[in-house]
């Protein structure tokens, strides 16, 4: 699954345009990660536009690789866990709202109660289309996010540790999260939704590669 | 043998102490030597004359003792200062005086509340007190018999162990360390004790705090853990500092006033003040209390915490020193500082003053407050310089910072992001203007963001992640596409200054 790093046809580009001479390129380097020579003198005009990344691949793996996509259970699980919230809320509420109010105030509880499940399920949906991950030669990168759209670029060598867990609905589902620790908090990289044999596999996988790789601090 | 009374300058002198003419002295070096077997019947350097070696000079003037026998800690199981035991057990009495003991000695009468010592009321308060007495002394030798630490010399760790009933053994990997922090409270400065604070990369509880040692066992103490943590033998003398820069005191207090909050609170205490006496409005007590705190915590308090600063690089890192009542001593050991900032308010770029953030991974929760500054204040030129000191091969300046496209939302004319291969930088803000930059050996993860108001635009934010900290890089409102490409090569190049960095711990033996 990591095979295409080489052959990876956008490169990153001469950012940020040309080196000042200052600091040769250090020598024990990868041929392929070394950033590239100097451009000639004056191309760092306009460095950024002549970027090689399309801006609608922005959120792509890049590469070639295509995202592995979480199960669609999660869909389910968070719908469900909606509706499992929404049922009490809308009973007890529309009983207060009745006793409180009248009839039409009850019928506006469910209605409101019922808009928020429907919208809980809808935001469950673009949540699952939204989330992908794929595994990297030297790094796992991960997208998600339906308001706040976010990708995760998480080198296994800085993975602190990887934990699974599974609540009591998703575990009877059977999918569980694959979490993502390092020693920066905002690298906040979750993949929800697995398939349980998967996630295991995932978290043993990445175990392995950042103990492979594992650099400290 | 040259002569110890005139020095070791000339060599052998012609003569002795008293002249060419002088008398001989009974004894000693000086003349020529008597014809024959030097000293006939005595062991040359038995005891006689030379004997075993004295300090000439009679007592050292005071304040020039020569320093105490090194400890070994890694020998033997050490214990803190046994003035720590006093010192717990006086804390624990003066909280009980205040909360028992002194209402203990008043009375009620009819007109109130007196203190009226008649011997009953001795004999009550004497029944309370030489109980809490006893405890509060046992209190203070049971903990400092509980506490005990030594250096394991063959794994390199910290142990301490808690406890005489219940036992517990804490070991501390030294190849960990974040920083060494020696405190020396007001209190205690008294005593010459110090504290021996060792900071991990655990989160709040991590840190392994060692109060109170003697001033000197802290500073061995201190050498030690940082020699092993090199990967050096313990017993290796402290290593040399090369002094960076001084914070001069007039400069520290112009900097903490030169600020436009703390010009404005001031401006409003003075109205306040004014309003207050002239029209004599008791509302504006409320005002004028509450800028004074605010004037306290931006300028009194920075000023007395951080005054004396000092900053040394030496090849165990960044050495710190600084505070007027208490007084820190903090080693930053090569490799563990995540990431820094370069602040300039305002009114400071007019002096081309600058204020250094730093994030360690040590610090957690409050003490990250204590420890957020790595130079309260400096020339832009120390700052790059200690930059440079600190990421090795990095010259912030010299990094090409490009610009946000123009149609983003970044106000600022100087706002720019940029990287090289050892370091990254994020430059922002428009009145006080923050150079944030982060080693790519020390980035954890790099994050691409973009927000509903940034998805109209086609923009995104880039962060490159550091432990939590003052210092957060991100470069806000990048194209999409160059976004990404930011990422891509800041990954790689993190890769690749983690492959010829390595672990940073060891760094000696490297």
């Amino acid at each position: 699954m990591n095979a295409g790093h080489e052959q990876q046809p956008p490169q990153p580009g001469p950012y940020p345009g040309p080196h000042h001479g200052a600091q040769p390129p250090q020598p024990g380097m990868q041929p392929h990660l070394a950033p590239p020579a100097d451009p000639v003198p004056g191309a760092h005009a306009a460095p950024m536009q002549a970027s090689p990344y399309p801006a609608d691949q922005a959120f792509e793996p890049g590469g070639g690789l295509p995202w592995s996509h979480i199960s669609r259970r999660f869909t389910w699980h968070r719908g469900l866990m909606a509706t499992l919230t929404g049922v009490p809320v809308g009973l007890i509420g529309a009983f207060v709202v009745f006793r409180g109010v009248g009839t039409i105030g009850m019928v506006l509880w469910g209605a409101t109660v019922l808009l928020g499940v429907v919208v809980a399920w809808i935001v469950a949906e673009l949540a699952y289309r939204s989330y992908g991950y794929a595994e990297r030669t030297d790094d796992l990168i991960v997208t998600q996010g339906v308001f706040v759209k976010r990708l995760i670029v998480v080198p296994y060598g800085r993975m602190q540790f990887v934990d699974v867990t599974a609540g009591l609905l998703e575990r009877w589902m059977g999918i569980a999260t694959v979490r993502m620790h390092t020693a920066a908090a905002a690298t906040d990289a979750e993949i929800p939704g697995l398939p349980a044999a998967e996630a295991a596999q995932l978290r043993d996988r990445l175990a392995q590669k950042g103990e492979e790789r594992s650099m400290g601090l | 043998m040259t002569g110890p009374y005139y020095g070791s300058s000339g060599g052998q002198p012609p003569y002795g102490p008293y002249g060419p003419y002088g008398p001989r002295p009974p004894y000693g070096p000086y003349g020529p030597r008597p014809p024959g077997p030097p000293y006939p019947g005595r062991p040359p350097y038995g005891p006689g004359p030379y004997g075993p070696p004295q300090p000439p000079y009679g007592q050292p003037p005071y304040g020039y003792r020569p320093a105490p026998p090194p400890v070994r800690f890694s020998e033997g199981t050490h214990r803190l200062h046994p003035v720590t035991a006093i010192l717990r057990a006086f804390t624990i009495l003066v909280v009980y005086f205040v909360l028992l003991g002194f209402p203990l000695l008043l009375t009620q009468t009819e007109e109130g509340i007196a203190l009226i010592l008649s011997p009953e009321v001795i004999a009550r308060f004497l029944i309370v007190s030489v109980p809490f007495f006893v405890l509060a002394v046992v209190a203070g030798l049971w903990g400092w018999l509980a506490l005990r630490f030594h250096v394991d010399g063959d794994e390199d760790d910290l142990v301490v162990e808690t406890g005489l009933l219940r036992k517990r053994k804490r070991r501390i990997p030294l190849s960990r360390v974040q920083a060494i922090d020696v405190v020396r409270p007001l209190m205690t400065r008294m005593f010459a004790l110090a504290e021996v604070r060792v900071e991990l990369a655990g989160g709040a509880q991590s840190e392994i705090s060692l109060r109170y040692l003697g001033r000197h066992a802290a500073q061995q103490l201190r050498a030690e853990l940082l020699a092993r943590a090199a990967g050096l033998p313990g017993h290796t003398p402290e290593a040399p500092e090369r002094p960076i820069w001084r914070v001069p005191f007039g400069a520290l207090l112009g900097s903490l006033v030169l600020k436009l909050p703390v010009l404005g609170t001031g401006l409003l205490f003075v109205f306040s003040l004014i309003f207050l006496f002239s029209f004599l409005e008791g509302g504006m007590l409320v005002v004028l209390v509450l800028t004074l705190l605010g004037l306290i915590r931006g300028v009194i308090a920075p000023l007395v915490m951080y005054a004396n600063f000092t900053v040394a690089m030496s090849p165990d890192g960044v050495r710190l020193r600084y505070g007027l009542l208490e007084t820190r001593m903090q080693t930053l050991p090569p490799g563990r500082v995540q990431a820094v900032g370069l602040v300039q308010p305002l009114l400071w770029r007019a002096f081309g003053w600058v204020r250094m953030d730093v994030t360690v991974a040590g610090y957690a929760g409050e003490r990250q407050a204590l420890s957020s500054v790595l130079l309260p204040l400096a020339p832009r030129h120390v700052a790059v310089y200690l930059t440079s000191q600190i990421f090795p091969g990095a010259n912030v300046d010299a990094v090409p910072l490009l610009p946000a496209s123009s149609r983003a939302a970044s106000a600022a004319r100087g706002d720019g992001a940029g990287t090289d291969d050892v370091i990254f930088v994020v430059r922002r803000g428009l009145f006080c203007r923050r150079t944030d930059v982060i080693a790519h050996a020390r980035a954890q993860s790099v994050r691409l963001t973009m927000n509903p108001l940034q998805r109209l635009l086609k923009r995104a934010t880039v962060h490159v992640d550091a432990p939590p900290g003052p210092v957060q890089v991100s470069a806000a409102g990048r194209d999409l596409g160059e976004a990404r490409a930011i990422v891509e090569s800041t990954a790689g190049r993190a890769l690749a200054a983690r492959r010829t960095s390595g672990d940073p711990g060891r760094w000696a033996a490297r």
